[in-house]
């Protein structure tokens, strides 16, 4: 056991490692750097912007050194705990992600306590009444919500809330609440603002998560044991609950790992769609303006949120199951 | 010449000047000794601190001479106040509050005449030497003193320090390349003396983007090494994660910017909450100098909340009453939209004049890189047969629902040189006559409705950048290429990103470009005709030319000898005369020239004109002018009307009444 | 019959007619079999049925877009701004007339600049079918200018509404599943061909080649996806030209595709290659490539053909996603993105809601390839019945 989590543990370290270089040659892909674009919008705003002041602005932001000695510098401070350095909100960038953290952990459990909550009895209801007119129904619901636009979904509920229940337009809460300490009224407020990107985010993951469940639940219920317990007279409740649902929700530890990740990484556009005060916009937008060390250290962030996330995921199915433990070279 | 010469300007300058500064005295003298004796001026959110002795008395805390604005509100001390919502589309937003505020040494009234305004009073010596008096007694929003000291702090620490100002002295301070004299003789007068005259250096101090020529001293010394203990600097720089202190300094003096809650600034307001913020709030400032009528000091509303959006949802939000006062990020077809919400959420959609030349135009580039094309469009007759061919009435009734003014690129009817000669100047649509020039200059089609070819055999096709900002514009040239198409020659639009747009255009990559029309459209004789004259490397029509008028000669493309080239070496030299002169007469009969020259060459195909920009006011604040002119330079967006003055109205007065 | 012959030929042996003629012989067996078990297991679900075809006919249809749609991409109507979508009507003043709209009577309100139209329902007029209308050229090549559908002589015929431009919404979405359909099937194809090659080299040769794969893989799969989507697509130069973007934006998502293909493949192959019949054809001298392509590939093709129909949707949805953001297709490339992009705000929803209807060939076509890749994997798992 020891050796295979030393061995995970090495694989995962040296994919960090090529993960950054990877995130920060991505970064560095578009034409220019944060300095351009800023230039463009001080001169639109009839500032005059001359050589000299761009190279000062240049050293000043540090661009004027090599890539990988930029890249250095980041990577360094990463291992050191240092995110680097935001061009466009002029802080460090621990300090601006710091702010909006906690809404966009709030959303993110609210997202996947709204799956779970959903797609379980879901689930295991289609896959108890297979082939039924519920299942149909049940699974097109579920298919609809992964097929329609998220966008255009969190658009129109946005509209409806508007006009139905008079919630503000966009954001998490009503704006006079931003800076007020928290209250039951804030809470309320946030409750209000917090259903419509909830329900659109988790529409896409609850699809798959109800398909899942239902075929690994129907594998179960296939199986001989289950077929013995049933000619042995045990009412079907029990042994839908006994045996095959657990090992049905085997899989969702694996899944564990990947599903923050996937909600974090999916909320991006209906965050910045809907406006949230989360760290969705703020990622489209420094990857817009290359403000670099913003959305490196963010992109870095979500990648590590997923290898760790399997990491956490196989040691968990590696312990469950020891014949994944024991077995590491010869399943391959 | 239909007006005297030079020295009259100066002495009609010199009694504005004069004029301006003695009737805030006048108010001042009259107005405030009864509302102090009344105690009512101070305001109700500043009492209790007073009270507590937080904060000096009212009188202690604005200068000895107050700038008085004319107006007033029938509201009394404990109505007034309250918090005026704004949206922004991002934490940059920041950068518009000093522009709202537009607090400036001088800055342009309703009529764009330049008065004092931080300044107690200016004087103006043949164009080149400018004396400031201070206002006496004036104090930066933390209650240090305003003197000369923070000029000279800029001038000798700043502007002439090799560290800080890397380059040398910024270029609104140089007249012909050369620096000026600058003398604090005391506290409150400052002088610049140049040796030839500086005619931008006022309306560079004026711009809603101000070239600012003093810094609170007594905050930035505590990063400069020179003033302070090296040691605590490094400490500072150290703490702060910046490389050195000349980092750290230009880090705090962001003063346009305005994201920096410590730095104490002149504006009526001053942000509070430290930034990132998705609501950010920016407090009076409790020294500030304006006061109105009757001695209260402005502002009246005590703060102003700027909320953080997403640009998209900006209308929506506005539309669900959630601005006071709006008018950044909405465009003229959200109308309906925000027409629908006036009832249900209490606000007035109000139309306000447009100051852009045009609000959409063409700019052919005559640096444009291939051969061919740039021949072509430097000849005025192909860019006249463009112009000429281009429906504008039916993109003014299909996009701009026919209110807006169709016609090329000129200045507006508020400016004293428009003429509606100068905007039906081939921008009146004549298809046939297009194609016969275009048949004139040799631009042969194989079949009647084909593409026509190019001298050197190539079909007509014709790259057209937009900066990708404006769907509006994207709309216009879909409508455009139907027009051209006519013609047998194709567009093709290409959306880039600003950075890359501006790029390309300077490289000559681009052949036409869209962009708005001349941003001041509304000029006086004292206004830069730059804009109609190759002056800089940033004009999307003659990037090369530009830069090399800019440059002296060093760098960009000298114009040639060629016919089509003296029109333009006219309007080169049209600006140096501008430049020398200083006679008000002389200086509309070059503009007027300019204009012609400017128009009948069309360098700029304008589109449509006049725009209007949407303004939603809450109906509960009062003071909003109903019709105005929403301009950044001049004019500073609503900071020309002083958004200082305007209030929430108290219970005392019907608004309905109030309304016409 | 004498003698059993010895079944070791005496003839200088020849291992490619060999195992040719022997491969040919049982694969060709294997195969139909196998492809019409598949098929009469997949005829079994009928919801994937139907949504097959119903993709067989939108795909086809893309063939014909000129030809299907009413107007031209680009016509458009200055009178007819912002009209909502017109009824096809059939009866007229209770007598049967066939299909026919009432022709709209526009005003413009100038206190709230809201455009109104009326139905004059004094005057029907009738459809035209296999009618002579605007001129296109099919493919820029052909030129013609007959349609399905005209519109009235004298009249509109906008059945789903019109944008800001006065362009019909219908003839848009129309000439958008051109792109929008395509997209995901090129997009697809070469991940497909990425995911195989890279995959079978993988689970074929295993050791230090595997592991770098599968080094690769993951290193792929733990890069959030939607961020990279973006980083990548705003990384395309924007000077390319709109036919440019659109293969760069394909190979942008196949390019995040293809790592979860590759290990479906390599993981099959691992499975496979321990089975009698690749040790047979390794020991009668097959090469590695004939071996994966062969023998090892049409064993589980059918498998990946249904994941790859999965992923398909995924790719429509990403890019309407991309364009939405305004970093995927840009005008004048019309995909359904494109569309939608168009329609990405409050006040279309509030007032223009037609202009969101792209958003209705997007679920059908992403539902249908839903049902065709459930159909498919549950038919070509042996196991699941």
């Amino acid at each position: 056991m020891i050796r295979y989590l030393m061995q995970r543990i090495v694989t995962m370290a040296m994919t960090l490692a090529a993960v950054s270089v990877l995130v920060f040659a991505i970064i560095q892909l578009p034409p220019g750097d944060y300095l351009t674009s800023y230039i463009a919008e001080i001169q639109a705003q009839g500032e005059q912007v001359t050589a000299d002041k761009i190279q000062f602005l240049r050293e000043e932001y540090g661009l004027d050194k090599p890539v990988w000695e930029q890249y250095l510098v980041w990577v360094t401070g990463l291992v050191q705990g240092d995110l680097g350095y935001s061009f466009e909100y002029n802080q460090p960038v621990a300090d601006v992600v710091g702010e909006r953290m906690p809404l966009t952990l709030i959303l993110n459990a609210a997202t996947v306590i709204f799956i779970y909550l959903v797609s379980f009895p879901i689930g295991i209801y289609s896959a108890t009444h297979q082939y039924s007119w519920s299942d149909h129904g049940l699974s097109f619901l579920g298919f609809l919500g992964l097929a329609t636009p998220n966008f255009l979904l969190a658009l129109i509920l946005l509209y409806l809330a508007n006009v139905w229940f008079g919630t503000s337009v966009g954001g998490l809460m009503a704006p006079e609440y931003i800076d007020a300490p928290w209250s039951l009224a804030k809470l309320g407020s946030v409750l209000a603002h917090l259903w419509v990107p909830v329900v659109v985010i988790g529409t896409a993951g609850t699809a798959g998560m109800i398909r899942r469940l239902r075929a690994n639940l129907l594998d179960e219920l296939n199986r001989q044991y289950v077929v013995t317990a049933r000619a042995k007279g045990l009412p079907e409740r029990r042994i839908l609950f006994k045996y095959p649902l657990r090992m049905a929700l085997n899989p969702f530890i694996a899944d564990l790992g990947s599903i923050l990740p996937q909600i974090v990484s999916g909320s991006v556009i209906i965050s910045a769609v809907m406006s949230l005060p989360t760290t969705g916009p703020m990622l489209l937008s420094s990857l817009r303006s290359q403000d670099m060390y913003l959305a490196g250290s963010f992109l870095m962030f979500l990648a590590m949120l997923t290898v760790v996330g399997m990491f956490v995921s196989d040691i968990l199915l590696a312990v469950l199951d020891p014949r994944i433990r024991l077995g590491v070279k010869g399943a391959r | 010449m239909p007006q005297g010469p030079g020295p009259g300007t100066v002495r009609s300058r010199l009694r504005r000047a004069a004029a301006a500064a003695a009737f805030p005295l006048f108010f001042g003298l009259l107005a405030i000794a009864p509302a102090h004796a009344a105690g009512s001026a101070e305001p109700k959110s500043l009492a209790a601190a007073v009270e507590k002795g937080d904060l000096p008395p009212l009188a202690e805390r604005l200068p000895s001479v107050p700038r008085v604005l004319p107006v007033d509100s029938p509201c009394s001390a404990k109505d007034l106040g309250g918090t005026l919502n704004m949206l922004a589309g991002s934490a940059k937003d920041t950068r518009l509050m000093p522009v709202f505020g537009y607090a400036r040494l001088v800055g342009y009234d309703s009529d764009y005449q330049i008065v004092p305004d931080i300044l107690q009073s200016f004087d103006v010596e043949e164009g080149r030497i400018f004396t400031f008096h201070l206002r006496p007694g004036m104090k930066w929003s933390d209650g240090k003193p305003f003197t000369s000291e923070d000029f000279r702090y800029f001038w000798e620490d700043m502007a002439k320090n090799p560290k800080i100002a890397k380059f040398g002295i910024p270029p609104e301070l140089l007249a012909d390349g050369q620096e000026p004299v600058v003398t604090f003789p005391d506290d409150y007068t400052v002088i610049y003396a140049w040796p030839k005259p500086n005619p931008g250096f006022l309306a560079a101090l004026a711009a809603a983007t101000p070239f600012d020529i003093y810094r609170p001293a007594h905050y930035l010394k505590k990063y400069n090494p020179n003033y302070t203990d090296p040691k605590k600097v490094e400490e500072k720089v150290e703490k702060s994660g910046q490389r050195n202190w000349v980092a750290l300094h230009f880090k705090k003096d962001r003063a346009q910017r305005n994201d920096n809650p410590d730095m104490p600034t002149l504006q009526p307001w001053m942000l509070v909450t430290e930034p990132p913020s998705e609501r950010l709030i920016f407090a009076r400032n409790p020294y500030f100098f304006r006061v109105d009528k009757e001695g209260r000091q402005l502002p009246y509303v005590d703060e102003v909340a700027l909320i953080i959006s997403n640009p998209g949802l900006i209308p929506a939000k506005v539309a669900n009453g959630e601005a006071d006062l709006q008018a950044a990020y909405l465009s003229f077809p959200n109308y309906p939209f925000l027409k629908r919400g006036e009832k249900r959420s209490h606000y007035d959609l109000r139309r306000w004049k447009s100051g852009k030349g045009a609000h959409v135009a063409l700019y052919p580039n005559l640096n444009a890189k291939d051969p061919v094309w740039r021949k072509l469009l430097q000849t005025a007759k192909f860019r006249r047969a463009l112009s000429l061919s281009i429906n504008r009435d039916d993109i003014n009734k299909a996009i701009f629902y026919g209110l807006a003014e169709p016609g090329g690129n000129t200045v507006l009817p508020g400016s004293p040189f428009f003429d509606a000669k100068l905007r039906s100047a081939w921008s009146v649509y004549d298809p046939d006559r297009a194609n016969a020039m275009l048949d004139s200059l040799g631009l042969e089609r194989d079949e009647p409705d084909g593409l026509r070819r190019l001298p050197d055999g190539r079909e007509m096709r014709i790259v057209v950048e937009t900066a990708g900002e404006s769907r509006e514009q994207s709309d216009v040239l879909q409508l455009v290429r139907d027009d051209w198409r006519k013609l047998g020659i194709e567009l093709l639009i290409r959306e880039s990103q600003r950075e890359i747009f501006r790029n390309r255009v300077k490289a000559g990559s681009t052949l036409i470009s869209v962009w708005t029309g001349l941003d001041n459209g509304l000029p006086g004789p004292a206004s830069d005709p730059g804009e109609l004259v190759p002056s800089t490397a940033e004009q999307l029509e003659w990037p090369g030319y530009g830069m090399w008028v800019e440059t002296h000669g060093t760098g960009g493309e000298a114009p040639g000898d060629t016919p089509d080239m003296q029109p333009l070496k006219q309007l080169i030299a049209l600006r140096e005369a501008w430049r020398a002169s200083l006679d008000a007469g002389e200086r509309a009969k070059i503009w007027r020239e300019a204009l012609q020259i400017f128009a009948n060459q069309v360098y700029t195909i304008g589109i449509v004109s006049g725009v209007d920009q949407l303004v939603v006011v809450s109906d509960a604040l009062e003071n909003v002018p109903e019709h105005g002119v929403y301009n950044y330079d001049p004019g500073a967006f609503f900071g020309m009307y002083n958004p200082d003055t305007f209030y929430f109205a108290c219970p005392a007065v019907d608004t309905a009444e109030k309304r016409p | 019959m004498s003698q059993i012959p010895h079944f070791i030929s005496t003839e200088p042996f020849d291992a490619e007619a060999t195992v040719a003629a022997g491969s040919v012989v049982s694969e060709r067996y294997a195969r139909a079999s196998q492809a019409r078990l598949i098929w009469w297991r997949f005829l079994r679900h009928r919801l994937a049925v139907v949504s097959l075809l119903f993709l067989v006919v939108s795909y086809a249809s893309i063939l014909v877009v000129e030809f299907l749609a009413p107007y031209e991409l680009n016509s458009r109507h200055t009178d007819f701004i912002f009209a909502p979508p017109q009824a096809v009507h059939l009866f007229h003043e209770g007598r049967f007339v066939g299909p026919f709209v009432y022709p709209l009577d526009y005003s413009l309100d100038m206190e709230t600049l809201r455009r109104t139209y009326e139905p004059d329902r004094a005057q029907p007029l009738p459809i035209r079918f296999f009618c002579h209308g605007e001129r296109y050229r099919m493919w820029g090549l052909i030129e013609a200018d007959t349609h399905l559908v005209c519109p009235p002589e004298g009249g509109t015929l906008f059945l789903l509404g019109t944008d800001r431009l006065g362009r019909d919404m219908l003839s848009r979405m129309i000439y958008g599943a051109r792109i929008s359909l395509t997209i995901g099937l090129v997009g697809v194809t070469l991940s497909f061909i990425l995911g195989i090659s890279i995959g079978g080299l993988a689970g074929y040769f295993g050791g230090w080649v595997d592991a770098t794969v599968q080094r690769v893989t993951e290193i792929l799969r733990s890069l959030p996806e939607l961020p990279l989507w973006l980083a990548l697509s705003a990384a395309l130069p924007l000077t390319w030209s709109p036919l440019l973007v659109y293969f760069g934006i394909t190979l942008i998502l196949a390019l995040l595709d293809w790592p979860g293909l590759a290990r479906a493949v390599r993981s099959k192959l691992f499975a496979l290659r321990e089975e009698d019949f690749v040790v047979a054809a390794e020991m009668l001298g097959a090469s590695p490539r004939r071996i994966i392509f062969r023998h090892l590939l049409p064993n589980f093709m059918s498998h990946l053909i249904a994941s790859a129909s999965l992923s398909i949707p995924t790719m429509i949805l990403a890019e309407t996603a991309l364009s939405f953001l305004g970093l995927g297709l840009r005008p004048p490339i019309t995909s359904w993105g494109v569309l939608l992009s168009e329609a990405q705000n409050i006040e279309a929803v509030a007032l223009y809601p037609w202009l969101l209807l792209p958003m209705l060939p997007v679920v059908l076509v992403v539902l249908a390839f839903s049902f065709v890749g459930d159909g498919l994997r549950d038919a070509v798992d042996p196991y699941q019945h």
